[in-house]
């Protein structure tokens, strides 16, 4: 089946390609939702493919205000009106001839701009005039089929509430249906869509983040676990953290391929050791990425420096990136998309984020943050990128929890890092906890953080010191 | 001479009957005389006769062409209705996917045999 690509960044990829055309969709939402924009940035896209675009205001929006709105917008070209984008005036023929004259001025409208597109707002204002549901809804089916034997896709924009999407009778004429909303999350006002129906494509379902911005809209489509059992080749090469003592507990290193967390309360060296591990691996010709939300690239810098580790050269000669995104500022609908589309174009080979405590706070929805993680988890694994997440223990003590959320549970290896009291010191231990698929040192080690790197030193001898 | 355009444009008749009934139970018969109403309006660009095709839920009828060829018998009424069968079956290939127009357009061809391929002659409604 043809489809109409709407050119909108990542909203083909989420309808398998594109909108089937001579399809009829309703877009909805409520007022401020960016539906008519939605459907403006799709028909000046289709312009630039060379398709021709009828747009027909009712009685909601003038067309003067509505091309006034749209100048702010890169999509936007005045070259195009009166050309490839044809505004027409419903409303005054619904106005002065009533609701059986619209139907004729469409096709005469369709007959003298032959358009591949046509587009209604607001549809729900026609709705609002019809004396009856029975005449409305016969309406509704002429229309339907009077467009789709002139082969034209229709953009029916409407005000409709959720509640009444599985009411009223357009939507069941409707090949597609768009819904547009907004929530309020803890720091972000974000704004989602969600296909509810769409005949003749697969598409994504469940909610995608969109943003507005000078450029249109963009889509961050949602991010899921896969439904099907994850295949992929296990390789068994390890991939060491070049630090002695660590690399011997491992066996060699971590597996080729798999999740690490990096587990520990705050000052015991997350970030140092998963930094150590990507310098490792540049020291081998494997680049790494660094996706900071606690330190800046130049903390991160010093660190690596104070640690005597060569950072700078790595980081000159691209085999280490470091990127920092505040805490303040992640907005994990959109940065868990963009982080997984940087790992694929550099193509990364280690990979460490610090920390997923970070990502856990900024999402409202515990379950949200888990299939997050779970999502980007297998898509790494399916990538072969050894991957570490560190996560904070807020238990200073206690070595019993790794993480809140159970995430522990799609690590292949959980390496814990813990305060211990001895002598009346405190002291730093690294343990295995677990290493999936290899063997391990059981025990713990102490370590220290000098400025010759990371040492690991024997065990504990006062093991009952630990609680 | 009066005979022979009578007997001609009941064969047409005969045939956009075949064709329209084949196409409605895909379309239905509303969509069917849509369908219909959008190809008249085309053709009638160049040929205004092909407006005076009458249509409604029961069929097609030719009589109006009929008549009106009486009164003007130089009217190309062959190539009228060979553009306006294949302005119909390319929309129809478009709509419904070459598959099932290639059917339609198979009975026809059995039932009217050579027509469709004088009258296509290169082009073809698939595109």
């Amino acid at each position: 089946m043809d489809k109409l690509k709407t050119g909108i960044k990542n909203l083909d990829y989420i309808l398998g390609g594109g909108i089937p055309v001579y399809s009829l969709n309703i877009v909805s939402g409520s007022p401020g939702s960016g539906k008519t924009i939605f459907v403006q940035n799709i028909i000046f896209n289709s312009a630039r493919n060379g398709l021709k675009s009828l747009y027909l205001t009712t009685i909601s929006e003038s067309q003067f205000k509505m091309v006034r709105h749209l100048q702010g917008f890169k999509f936007f070209a005045d070259d195009f009106l009166g050309d490839k984008v044809i505004y027409g005036d419903l409303g005054a023929v619904l106005r002065e001839q009533g609701t059986d004259k619209v139907l004729g001025y469409l096709t005469e409208m369709i007959k003298r701009h032959l358009p591949n597109i046509v587009v209604i707002d607001s549809f729900k204002a026609i709705r609002d005039i019809f004396p009856d549901e029975k005449a409305f809804k016969a309406f509704v089916f002429d229309l339907a089929a009077a467009l789709s034997i002139w082969e034209v896709t229709v953009f029916l924009i409407g005000e409709y509430e959720e509640k009444e999407l599985t009411l009223l009778s357009e939507f069941a004429v409707a090949d597609g249906i768009f819904h547009l909303y907004g929530q309020e999350e803890k720091r972000f006002q974000k704004r989602y869509l969600r296909i509810l129906k769409m005949r003749g494509t697969n598409f994504e379902h469940g909610e995608h983040l969109f943003k507005i911005s000078h450029a249109g809209i963009e889509v961050y489509p949602r991010m899921k676990p896969e439904d099907n059992e994850l295949q992929y080749e296990v390789r068994l090469g390890k991939k060491g953290f070049g630090i002695t003592g660590l690399d011997e507990m491992l066996c060699g290193g971590l597996t080729e391929g798999t999740i690490t967390l990096i587990s520990g309360s705050t000052g015991t060296g997350k970030t140092a050791f998963a930094l150590k591990f990507l310098l490792e691996g540049a020291e081998k010709g494997e680049k790494g990425l660094f996706l900071s939300f606690e330190e800046p690239v130049a903390q991160l810098q010093n660190t690596a420096r104070h640690l005597g580790w060569e950072i700078d050269r790595y980081l000159a000669d691209g085999r280490l990136d470091i990127k920092f995104i505040s805490p303040i500022e992640l907005d994990v609908d959109k940065h868990a998309f963009e982080i997984l589309d940087i790992v694929r174009e550099k193509k990364v080979k280690r990979f460490v984020i610090d920390s997923i405590s970070s990502f856990e706070r900024s999402v409202y929805d515990l379950q949200k943050y888990r299939d997050y993680l779970w999502a980007m988890g297998q898509q790494l694994k399916g990538q072969h990128i050894t991957t570490i997440f560190t996560v904070l223990n807020e238990e200073l003590f206690s070595p019993m929890i790794v993480t809140k959320a159970q995430i522990s549970l799609m690590a292949d290896n959980v390496i814990i890092l813990r305060y211990v009291e001895a002598d009346s010191s405190i002291r730093k231990v690294v343990g295995i906890l677990k290493a999936r698929g290899s063997d391990h040192d059981k025990a713990l080690r102490e370590y220290e953080i000098t400025k010759n790197g990371i040492n690991i030193l024997g065990k504990l001898d006062k093991a009952d010191m630990l609680r | 001479m009066g005979e022979l355009i009578e007997k001609q444009i009941e064969r047409y008749e005969t045939l956009l009957r075949e064709m329209w009934t084949a196409s409605a139970k895909y379309l239905g018969t509303f969509s069917a005389n849509l369908l219909v109403e959008r190809v008249v309006w085309e053709v009638s660009q160049e040929y205004r006769e092909m407006e005076l095709l009458q249509y409604n839920e029961e069929g097609i009828s030719c009589a109006g062409i009929s008549a009106s060829l009486k009164k003007n018998p130089d009217l190309p009424a062959n190539d009228m209705f060979a553009k306006f069968i294949l302005r119909y079956l390319e929309i129809l290939a478009r709509l419904l996917g070459h598959e099932k127009t290639e059917k339609i357009a198979k009975k026809l061809d059995e039932e009217f045999p050579g027509f469709l391929l004088t009258a296509r002659g290169n082009e073809r409604w698939i595109n």
